[in-house]
């Protein structure tokens, strides 16, 4: 697996003329799981967006392996960076295995054909995401976890070696979330799948990422190790939240519990 | 039930059955075009044996029904299945485009663009033939891009773009219905064309411009089957997945409207057909495929047996809109009402 190197520099962009991201500079750990927190409107999904051309930045650029991605042709850019957005539509009756074999498109042209490569790559994703046995089952009557799960199949079909998801977890029991953030992770150990996902829960955020970021104002506040970036000060900067960071007792990773205004006899107030 | 084994053969299976299944479908909407065909050739207010039918296709001269058969019916079936193909598949790119139902070029405003121009040329300007089309096909266009621009905001939003479609149509129709009325010596049925749809009168020629317009523009929306397939999970998706999505917009927009426009500058605005194929085809192969060609057929399909229906089964002739109307217009009421509820897709 060649490294593939996906940085941004000065990027700016925003919608309707108004600046959500203002210069940020972040270079993505190739071949590691970064994961993005910030406060609503930090401008941390338009970074996802920015970061997989769906938006045209206003200054900056985003480079793959030092091309901007602007200027690199969009099925190419797809066969290398794959992004799975927020609220994917599913088409009615559309079947597992139909859906996940969309994600071969990028791989596809005009008047190519189906090959054993696709069905082999159909076939991994499935596999990877257990969602095998669901291959016949229309989408529509899926749960939640096993729809999210076909998705990030489908995104896996494509076999890019990037991988960008804004908040893959939404909307999902927390027992489906762990799921799938436990599928991503296998994903990035036995692929080597570079992931990049924007996550709400500062502690799954904690516990999954090798990397974390913060970020405020459209800018990087914070990069580094979770225990770098996960602090009493970060929390307070950011969210605007005071906060105790603990040792979480199962993965050694920082762990942040909120001191709010109430039921707080623990610290003695 | 046995359990499916979890081979790759088994995946390759199911795509193969998949594909069979939408060639099937597709195969029997064909032959029904063809039956249908057919039977409008044969079995009128009189009937013709079919030997004769085929006779007089072929060329052959046949007393009494040379006439019956190659003056009138011909061109009127002829007609019918090229215009219900160029609403059905331009109807469906636009549903498929902007994942909505409700998006289909005769609800917002394009069809009744294009009739309007043809009533304003012909009426107004005296003129007719290829002209005619072409204005028709400028006007779709000026509308579709009017429509366009009036509901973009961040991107355009299906819901807006409906209900700006919606009133730019209902515009459009008063301006049609001024023009007939202000006409002098206009016959109830050209002003029934314009504005229901009708193809009396049809004539071979006429068939010229619309085989053009599904040449040219069906086969650009053909070559973007899969792009167009992407774009049913959604414009971010689709993005994603390599589908340059504003350029392959712009091209199924001009298509589709060129083929809208030079139908209804033909046969005027057959009502409903572009609104109705899309989704009955949806029923018919389910998701096994593409929609556009089951879409072009149910189309074609639903002219065929609407002018029929009009003509021959009924007491009196009806223009074939009143009976395409007749049946969408129960059809957009529900679905307003299951969109309502449910914010579906096709």
């Amino acid at each position: 697996m060649t490294d593939h190197s996906l940085v941004a520099t000065g990027l700016s962009a925003g919608y309707d003329g108004k600046e959500i991201l203002k210069g940020l500079d972040l270079t993505i750990p190739t071949g590691r799981i970064t994961v993005i927190v910030g406060a609503n409107a930090c401008g941390k999904s338009t970074f996802l967006r920015t970061l997989s051309r769906l938006l045209v930045p206003t200054k900056g650029h985003v480079l793959l392996d030092g091309r901007s991605i602007h200027r690199t042709p969009a099925r190419q850019l797809a066969r290398t960076l794959g992004l799975l957005p927020q609220a994917p539509i599913a088409p009615e009756g559309i079947t597992v295995a139909d859906l996940v074999s969309r994600g071969r498109h990028p791989h596809k042209s005009l008047f190519s054909r189906w090959t054993r490569k696709d069905d082999e790559a159909v076939d991994g994703a499935l596999t990877a995401t257990r969602t095998f046995d669901l291959a016949e089952r229309p989408v529509d009557e899926l749960s939640g976890g096993q729809r999210q799960r076909v998705w990030i199949a489908m995104a896996l079909a494509q076999e890019t070696e990037i991988l960008l998801l804004d908040e893959p977890t939404t909307f999902l029991d927390i027992n489906h979330q762990i799921e799938v953030l436990d599928l991503l992770t296998d994903l990035n150990r036995e692929r080597g799948t570079t992931v990049v996902m924007v996550l709400h829960d500062l502690n799954l955020a904690a516990r999954y990422a090798d990397v974390l970021v913060a970020m405020a104002g459209g800018r990087v506040h914070a990069f580094g190790t979770p225990e770098e970036v996960l602090t009493e000060g970060m929390v307070h900067d950011v969210f605007g939240l005071e906060s105790r960071i603990v040792e979480d007792p199962l993965s050694g990773r920082p762990m942040m519990l909120p001191i709010g205004r109430h039921r707080m006899a623990g610290i003695g107030r | 039930m046995s359990v499916p084994s979890r081979t790759i053969d088994f995946l390759t299976d199911h795509r193969r059955r998949r594909a069979r299944r939408h060639l099937t479908a597709l195969g029997l909407l064909l032959a029904l075009v063809v039956v249908v065909f057919g039977i409008t050739l044969s079995v009128g207010k009189s009937i013709v044996s079919p030997l004769d039918v085929l006779r007089v296709l072929s060329g052959e001269p046949v007393p009494g029904t040379s006439f019956t058969v190659g003056q009138l019916r011909l061109p009127r079936a002829v007609l019918s299945i090229l215009s219900g193909l160029c609403f059905g598949l331009g109807g469906v790119a636009f549903q498929i485009m902007l994942r909505n139902p409700l998006a289909s070029p005769d609800i917002i405003g394009i069809t009744s663009g294009a009739g309007a121009a043809a009533v304003f040329a012909i009426v107004v300007l005296q003129m007719s033939g290829p002209v005619v089309s072409l204005l028709a096909v400028g006007a779709g266009l000026g509308v579709a891009l009017l429509v366009y621009g009036l509901s973009f905001r961040n991107g355009v939003g299906g819901t807006r773009l409906i209900l700006v479609g919606i009133g730019v149509s209902a515009m459009l129709q008063s301006v049609i219905a001024y023009i007939l009325s202000t006409a002098p010596s206009w016959s109830l049925q050209e002003a029934m064309r314009w504005l229901t749809g009708s193809v009396n009168g049809a004539q071979l020629q006429q068939a010229l411009p619309l085989l053009l317009a599904l040449v040219v523009f069906g086969g650009i929306l053909l070559s973007r089957t899969r792009d167009l397939e992407a774009l049913r999970l959604g414009d971010d998706t689709a993005s994603a997945l390599g589908v340059r999505v504003s350029q392959t917009r712009m091209l199924v927009i001009i298509s589709a409207v060129g083929m809208i426009a030079a139908a209804t500058a033909v046969t005027g605005p057959i009502a409903f057909v572009a609104f109705l194929a899309g989704p009955i085809a949806a029923r018919i192969v389910r998701s096994t495929g593409s929609l556009l060609l089951p879409a072009a057929l149910v189309g074609a399909i639903l002219v065929l047996v609407g002018d029929y229906v009009g003509q021959v089964l009924l007491p009196s002739r009806y223009p074939v809109g009143v009976i395409t109307g007749a049946l969408g217009a129960p059809y957009l009421i529900f679905l307003i009402v299951r969109v309502n509820r449910t914010g579906g897709s096709l």
